[in-house]
């Protein structure tokens, strides 16, 4: 969500400066995903998590926490509010009627006598800041407050409309225009407002195009309402729309915030057009937010945290928080919280203990040695153990591992609506394994391998999920159970230790046992994606000269392009000679490379190797 | 005589997991393993997803066709639950510390930091007064050994259903922040789902993305590189 820096100052004076803002939404609430200065201006763009959506998605929210968590001045806005005077006195023209309990609550109020037009400039300013469009006074009173209170609310023109809202599910195949213009047929389970004779809007998602606040609006409904949220999102989702106040109402709203934003909206309102007749509220709230309370101990949050917290230290938290606490029996044996309306996210101990934690830095925590009492004997793993032996065998029987991807284009287990046109679950390690080998094969002069042998062990479905193992080379490719292959291939003793799942000292991998030292500094290194050349060269020596003398010629002339070799693949003795043969792979990492340059070098080599009257190319 | 390897060449990924639960089971952390497709319950609702969850979403989640409640898992999470379950069953109370390193789905979109399918490494330790302390001595532990020793560890707030409070854990390798782990504290609900007292028991709970861990550790560029069966990968 975007935050403007000079926005929340109007509500925190003293807030630090953005730079050491970004590291308090840090540490202490939320990711920071950017900051962007613009004018004089700083904007976030902070990550607010799942459990504080309800209270954290507008500046006064933000506000309100930076002011608890820094313990500095929160500047209440609404003693600066011009109220206005109802002027019909108990008699209000509006109805409202709730026909569907996925309403929580709905706040109307008719407004007279509005002109529409130009925002003052500060609610332009503000709104752009944060990267809205200004478009008219209403409509831009509407998001600031959504904005800045974090209520959505709504506005429709009285005069297109009756006066009776009606709040209910729709019935099927109901339609309505959108503001956009869109047609949108609705199914029951979509919440709408409506009037006696069609859907005005649907609820906390879309307004319809029938009573729409245009430049001629003279007098208007506001709407500030509190929808269940799982109702919304699912919406949402069928009509696959993501709006501002979608956002809000899904994360489940404190119907408590409606009372705040209907006094924000009719002042802002006020401000804007002061010749404006307002009506009373009708507020229709069907059932009270409850108030919850919550009981928690200093011993607790400390034995949570791993960190002595002391009674002082949380007592001072919720203070600067605002939470109503008492201690029946002290401090030391707990405190019981009165819960604000806004926490929604606050309901167990363990919610204290984060609350805390938080505010006071995880950095606090030190790192600890955890002791585990001597109850705990770790056993061994028999799959996991069985996967470890079978892939140190196959190893040390010159078998590469591979991996490959579960999904597959057939086999007899399928999924539902996947971003791939492999829908299906692989039924065996084989298919795969045969692709790996072709791939491999054309590969095998650039990994010096004469022969590729390979294989995978991994689950398939066929249809119920097993663990298998395949491994093969040109000639054919073995697949079958990982017990299977741990029964065929392991020793009577080593098999011994599967079966009575007794302890099995388990034999390090190859590489970890050859190579540990090397491993934390190996980096890897891409492959060139241009074709390679392979080519060999083979020569007579007199029998007393040995391979690597021949080597060192070959290697010093072949070029930067020589990316493996000279590798000696075979050698036999004739009479008293010797001949030598090696291979010589070029690749660039910029180009394909061309026979007649690779046999340039070779020429070179060869006239290298003839500067010794002795040797011979064959 | 020639330069041909007699071993074969173990797959990278294979490389780090080996040496992840090397360093986890010298702690003295178990292995557990799980199946890779499993019921919503295991997956989800034991571990305190709300019913209406965003995740549960299909475009996140791959459900199996004409299997009511199924579906390829998440996260090795599923693991925690079927090993409590397990293990409450048999009579047993805590303490104890298991991992479960394994094959994990998300239904995305694959790019060159994302895969449908990857490798998670999910540890759980539950006892008395096993705390965010402990959880954070155990990962700093882990990264110096997978790592190099001069990491560091920072703890972030945030949010996870099966967990409270909820942790981003951050490593500081070569000068730079990552944010690698998603941890916390085990929700009592899951605890209590699984017939733990968490009354009297808690403990922690992590997950880390072990491809991510192996492209950092050896400089592997591309995630989809360990899933094509090209040898031009087992480099170690």
């Amino acid at each position: 969500m975007k935050i403007s820096y000079n926005w929340l100052k109007w509500y925190i004076p003293d807030a630090p400066d953005a730079d050491k803002l970004a590291d308090v939404f840090t540490y202490h609430l939320c990711e920071v995903e950017s900051i962007e200065k613009k004018g004089d201006d700083t904007i976030f763009d902070i990550k607010i998590l799942p459990d504080r959506a309800h209270d954290l998605l507008s500046h006064q929210g933000i506000a309100r926490e930076l002011a608890s968590l820094l313990n500095i001045k929160y500047v209440d806005p609404t003693p600066k509010y011009k109220i206005p005077h109802s002027a019909s006195s108990g008699q209000a023209g509006l109805k409202i009627d709730i026909q569907s309990d996925k309403c929580r609550r709905y706040m109307g109020r008719i407004v007279r006598n509005v002109k529409v037009g130009l925002s003052p400039e500060w609610v332009i300013k503000h709104l752009e800041s944060i990267g809205q469009r200004s478009i008219n006074n209403m409509v831009d009173a509407a998001n600031l407050v959504m904005f800045d209170c974090g209520q959505p609310v709504h506005a429709f023109d009285l005069d297109k409309m009756g006066e009776t809202l009606i709040i209910r599910q729709a019935k099927d195949g109901e339609k309505l225009i959108t503001l956009d213009n869109r047609d949108w047929k609705l199914k029951i389970s979509d919440l709408v407002i409506a009037d006696s004779s069609s859907v005005l809007a649907v609820a906390g998602i879309k307004g319809g195009k029938k009573p729409e606040v245009d430049d001629n609006t003279q007098n208007i409904i506001l709407e500030v309402a509190n929808f269940d949220p799982i109702s919304i999102r699912k919406t949402a989702q069928v009509f696959n729309i993501v709006t501002d106040a979608k956002k809000r109402f899904e994360n489940d709203l404190s119907s408590e915030l409606g009372s705040y934003a209907m006094l924000e909206l009719s002042a802002l309102i006020y401000e804007m057009c002061p010749d404006a007749i307002f009506e009373d509220i009708v507020d229709v709230y069907p059932e009270r937010q409850e108030i919850r309370k919550l009981s928690f101990s200093v011993k607790k949050i400390s034995k949570i945290l791993g960190l002595e917290v002391s009674v002082a230290e949380i007592e001072d938290i919720l203070k600067r928080y605002n939470f109503e606490f008492s201690a029946k029996g002290g401090p030391a044996s707990g405190w019981e919280i009165t819960i604000p309306p806004m926490r929604l996210d606050l309901a167990i101990e363990e919610d204290m203990a984060e609350e805390i934690g938080r505010i006071l830095g995880y950095d606090k925590v030190k790192e600890k040695i955890p002791h585990m009492s001597d109850m705990w004997k770790p056993k061994q793993n028999e799959i996991y153990s069985k996967i470890l032996f079978a892939r140190n065998k196959l190893l040390n029987d010159g078998y590469s591992e591979v991996m490959n991807t579960s999904f597959s284009n057939k086999g007899e287990v399928s999924v539902l609506a996947s971003a791939s046109d492999k829908n299906f679950l692989r039924v065996n390690l084989t298919d795969g394994l045969k692709e790996n080998l072709k791939l491999n094969q054309l590969n095998a002069p650039l990994l010096g391998l004469s022969e590729i042998k390979i294989f995978e062990i991994g689950t398939v479905w066929c249809p119920d999920e097993e663990m298998h193992v395949a491994f093969g080379d040109k000639k054919g490719i073995k697949e079958m159970t990982l017990d299977q292959f741990v029964s065929e291939k392991s020793s009577s003793e080593e098999y011994g230790y599967f079966s009575a799942e007794k302890f099995l000292v388990l034999e390090p991998s190859p590489s970890q046992a050859s190579s540990k030292e090397i491993f934390h500094t190996q980096k890897f290194k891409m492959w060139s994606l241009f074709p390679f050349i392979a080519r060999d060269i083979a020569v007579w020596v007199p029998d007393i000269v040995e391979s690597n003398q021949v080597h060192k010629i070959i290697k010093e002339n072949a070029g930067d392009m020589a990316v493996r070799g000279p590798e000696l693949f075979d050698e036999f003795k004739k009479d008293e000679r010797i001949s030598y043969a090696f291979r010589l792979v070029f690749q660039s990492f910029e180009r394909t490379l061309t026979d007649v340059e690779i046999n340039e070098v070779m020429t070179q080599i060869s006239n290298k190797i003839k500067d010794n009257n002795s040797w011979q190319v064959r | 005589m020639t330069e041909e390897i007699k071993k074969g060449k173990e797959h990278p990924l294979s490389i780090v997991i080996n040496d992840a639960v090397k360093i986890f089971t010298d702690l003295g952390f178990e292995v557990a393993v799980g199946p890779e497709l499993e019921d919503i319950w295991h997956n989800f609702f034991a571990l305190n997803f709300p019913k209406d969850h965003p995740a549960l979403d299909m475009q996140d989640t791959f459900y199996i066709k004409g299997q009511e409640g199924k579906v390829l898992r998440t996260h090795t999470s599923n693991v925690q639950i079927r090993y409590m379950e397990k293990f409450s069953k048999e009579g047993k109370e805590p303490p104890f510390a298991i991992i479960v390193p394994g094959k994990v789905f998300r239904n995305e979109a694959t790019d060159a930091g994302h895969e449908m399918q990857f490798y998670q490494l999910e540890g759980l330790m539950v006892g008395d007064d096993i705390s965010v302390a402990n959880m954070k001595w155990v990962l700093l532990e882990f990264f110096k050994k997978i790592l190099g020793k001069n990491v560091e560890i920072r703890v972030r707030p945030s949010f996870f259903p099966f967990v409270e409070p909820g942790f981003e854990v951050d490593i500081k390798h070569n000068g730079k922040w990552m944010e690698l782990v998603g941890a916390g504290m085990v929700h009592p609900n899951v605890l209590e789902n699984c017939g733990i007292d968490s009354r009297k028991y808690q403990g922690f709970a992590f997950g880390l993305g072990l491809d991510r861990i192996a492209m950092i550790k050896l400089s592997i560029p591309d995630i989809r590189l360990f899933y094509q069966g090209d040898l031009r990968l087992n480099q170690f």
